[in-house]
């Protein structure tokens, strides 16, 4: 395998993998900042 | 093929035994809770930690690695090995603040220091880096001892790959990070002991120190004994500008966190260490055996250049100190050679297996999935991630062998770019989550742009790494500055908060002005004493002061005394007896120095940790100051 190809794939992977990990945080933190607001909402109701 | 005796055999097998044996006697420990599985309860002495940190640090590859630059360079090529020396200065800046937040990893650490979503995304970022790049370097490793017992046994590679990280796995899986730093000690211990005889004995059949040193003179190659050989200011393959480029990157790296690969092994050595005191020191002396190793090594591998001098192929030459324990050990020792080399591979296989699942496990999967999971659900979680990074070694082992050659120059190339922003997260108040996320997204492209890309279209002239460092670090900046300044500075009730937890070095004076004004902190008052102050009270010991400062100035010193000194006393060259009582010297002083404020830092900051854990508990569960 030339160099170039195996330096592109290899680093592909890896920031594939830190995206995904960015990603995942991404739609944790909304989900919880939904949670909060509705919690918010509920509260002024009450 | 090497043939082995029975007792060969017997030294092979009772050591997995030993190992397997480790591991089910601290499953009960291991399974305790999620700190026991990954920081051992928080609860070593520091000569615990040190020793995996040493451990870790010597793989299967690292003497071929090792021989490979003093091979080429001769004793100037311990020059390349000398970037670990970041623990110098780390050990007693960067360590002591990454301790006190208690932050299990470093991911885990962005979302102490930053808040809201940068800190987020950071943490998610890094959390799918670590994961992969212990997978990675478990392949790169797992195959390196494959080929070794291709060599030995005649086994195919992947035998060795799947046959030795089983093993190990074993013992990681049922004790968790107890099972790794037990394992450790006994390993690092073994490992020393036979680096220490296969090194002795290769200087002995080289004909003995006196013999080698004039050989090489005789030789007309005399420079390979002295350590400053340079070849210019800038031209030749050993100029000055790379020599000082290097001591930059690794002792002024160690104010920041993450400037090496190798922090992120150490952060989790530093949070199993008991105190503060502890964790610094876990870090110091694991990082002196690592010199020490490689001084042992280098002497040796002068001894195996006059036995075979001008092996043109790196591939040859690189084995060298392996022939030398191989071809010169007598039987039955070479089964005790063989199973320390077992040791330093099972040592660095379940370093990474536990600490590729700490991100897994702590990051995405307690953090981000399941906040509210108990010890025990977390303890298993840490097993099956354990598994999965297993699983994914083998395939990079297997599968991608060839790319591994290159991600790892790509990798160091690319740390260029996040060198400086991580110094800058730890002592500058202003930098922020998006001016490091952005950092470490710049590098992606600028690493290509400037080391490949516009190279190959001769935009750029293929340039020495030294000089790509400085440029990559230059340009870095011109992006990272500017979207730090153009956002917001973090939430100062988290600044605050972090300050007064972990008291960083730096440009905090904002920060602090805001601690004094809310009265979380008292105003500076640090009373006039004289050279050397043994008598600390808690307030002033939190300061940084005139004693760390010496610390940070000797310890580097400390480290290229002891390990230059190893080496030429080993020649038996009046210069390494000097070099070396200088090392033993600085390290005492440096000891007196420092030791009495560290012993005050560590009582202070124990009577606090255990409200600083629960605020750690609300941050995995997302309450309190986001």
């Amino acid at each position: 395998m030339n160099e170039g190809l195996s330096v592109l794939i290899g680093l592909s992977i890896a920031y594939v993998a830190s995206f995904l990990g960015m990603l995942f945080a991404y739609i944790a933190y909304r989900r919880r900042q939904r949670e909060r607001a509705s919690a918010r909402k509920e509260d002024r109701h009450a | 093929m090497v043939q082995l005796t029975t007792l060969d055999w017997v030294w092979i097998v009772l050591y997995l035994l030993l190992m397997v044996g480790c591991g089910l006697l601290f499953y009960r420990l291991g399974k305790r809770s999620e700190a026991d599985f990954f920081l051992a309860g928080r609860g070593l002495p520091w000569w615990l930690p040190a020793t995996s940190v040493y451990a870790t640090h010597t793989a299967t590859d690292t003497p071929m690695w090792v021989t490979g630059v003093v091979y080429q360079h001769g004793l100037r090529g311990l020059w390349y090995t000398f970037f670990s020396a970041w623990c110098a200065i780390s050990a007693f800046v960067s360590a002591r603040i990454f301790r006190r937040s208690l932050a299990y990893s470093q991911a885990e650490w962005q979302s102490v220091r930053f808040s809201g979503l940068g800190s987020e995304l950071l943490r998610g970022w890094m959390a799918g880096w670590m994961v992969f790049m212990n997978m990675f370097i478990l392949g790169w490793v797992g195959i390196a001892m494959g080929k070794l017992c291709h060599l030995v046994f005649g086994w195919p590679d992947w035998v060795g790959l799947v046959f030795f990280s089983t093993v190990c796995a074993i013992y990681v899986l049922a004790a968790g990070y107890w099972g790794v730093v037990m394992a450790d000690f006994q390993q690092g211990v073994i490992a020393f002991i036979a680096i220490l005889i296969v090194s002795l004995w290769g200087i002995v059949e080289a004909g003995g120190p006196q013999h080698i040193v004039s050989k090489l003179h005789a030789m007309g190659e005399g420079w390979r004994a002295n350590p400053f050989a340079f070849t210019g200011l800038f031209s030749g393959d050993f100029p000055i500008a790379w020599f000082v480029t290097m001591l930059i990157i690794a002792i002024i790296g160690g104010f920041g966190m993450g400037t090496a690969i190798d922090w992120y092994v150490e952060a989790q050595r530093i949070q199993s260490a008991r105190t503060v005191r502890d964790a610094a020191y876990s870090i110091w002396w694991g990082t002196l055996l690592v010199l020490m190793r490689n001084a042992l090594w280098a002497a040796a591998i002068l001894g195996f250049y006059v036995l075979y001098p001008n092996i043109p192929d790196r591939a040859q030459y690189e084995l060298g100190w392996y022939r030398l324990g191989l071809e010169f050990l007598p039987t039955g020792l070479l089964g005790f050679f063989l199973a320390a080399i077992v040791a330093i591979h099972l040592s660095t296989v379940a370093s990474h297996l536990n600490l590729g699942a700490v991100y897994a496990t702590r990051d995405l999967y307690h953090h981000y999935v399941n906040p509210n999971a108990s010890e025990r659900e977390l303890v298993w979680a840490g097993r099956i991630s354990t598994l999965l990074v297993l699983i994914g070694s083998f395939f990079y082992g297997l599968m991608m062998e060839e790319i591994t050659k290159w991600l790892i120059f790509a990798l160091w190339i690319m740390a260029a770019g996040v060198w400086l922003p991580n110094i800058l997260q730890v002592v500058w108040w202003r930098f922020n989550a998006w001016g490091y996320l952005i950092a470490w997204i710049a590098n992606l492209g600028l690493s290509w742009l400037i080391v490949w890309v516009l190279p190959a279209f001769g935009v750029l002239p293929h340039l020495p790494d030294y000089v790509q460092f400085w440029i990559l670090m230059g340009v870095g900046a011109l992006i990272y500055v500017p979207v730090t300044y153009a956002t917001p500075p973090e939430d100062m009730r988290q600044l605050v908060r972090y300050y007064v937890m972990s008291r960083p070095i730096g440009w905090w004076g904002p920060v602090r002005a805001e601690a004094e004004r809310l009265g979380v902190i008292a105003p500076r008052n640090v009373t006039r004493h004289s050279l050397f102050k043994r008598d600390w009270s808690a307030e002033e010991a939190e300061e940084w002061t005139r004693e760390d400062w010496i610390t940070i100035l000797i310890s580097p010193l400390a480290y290229m005394a002891m390990m230059l000194g190893v080496a030429l006393a080993l020649l038996r060259m009046w210069s390494g007896v000097l070099l070396l009582g200088a090392g033993i010297l600085l390290t005492v002083a440096m000891h007196r120095i420092i030791d009495p404020k560290l012993k005050a830092i560590s009582a202070e900051y124990e009577k606090k940790q255990k409200a600083y854990l629960e605020e750690l508990d609300k941050i995995i569960r997302w309450e309190g100051v986001r």
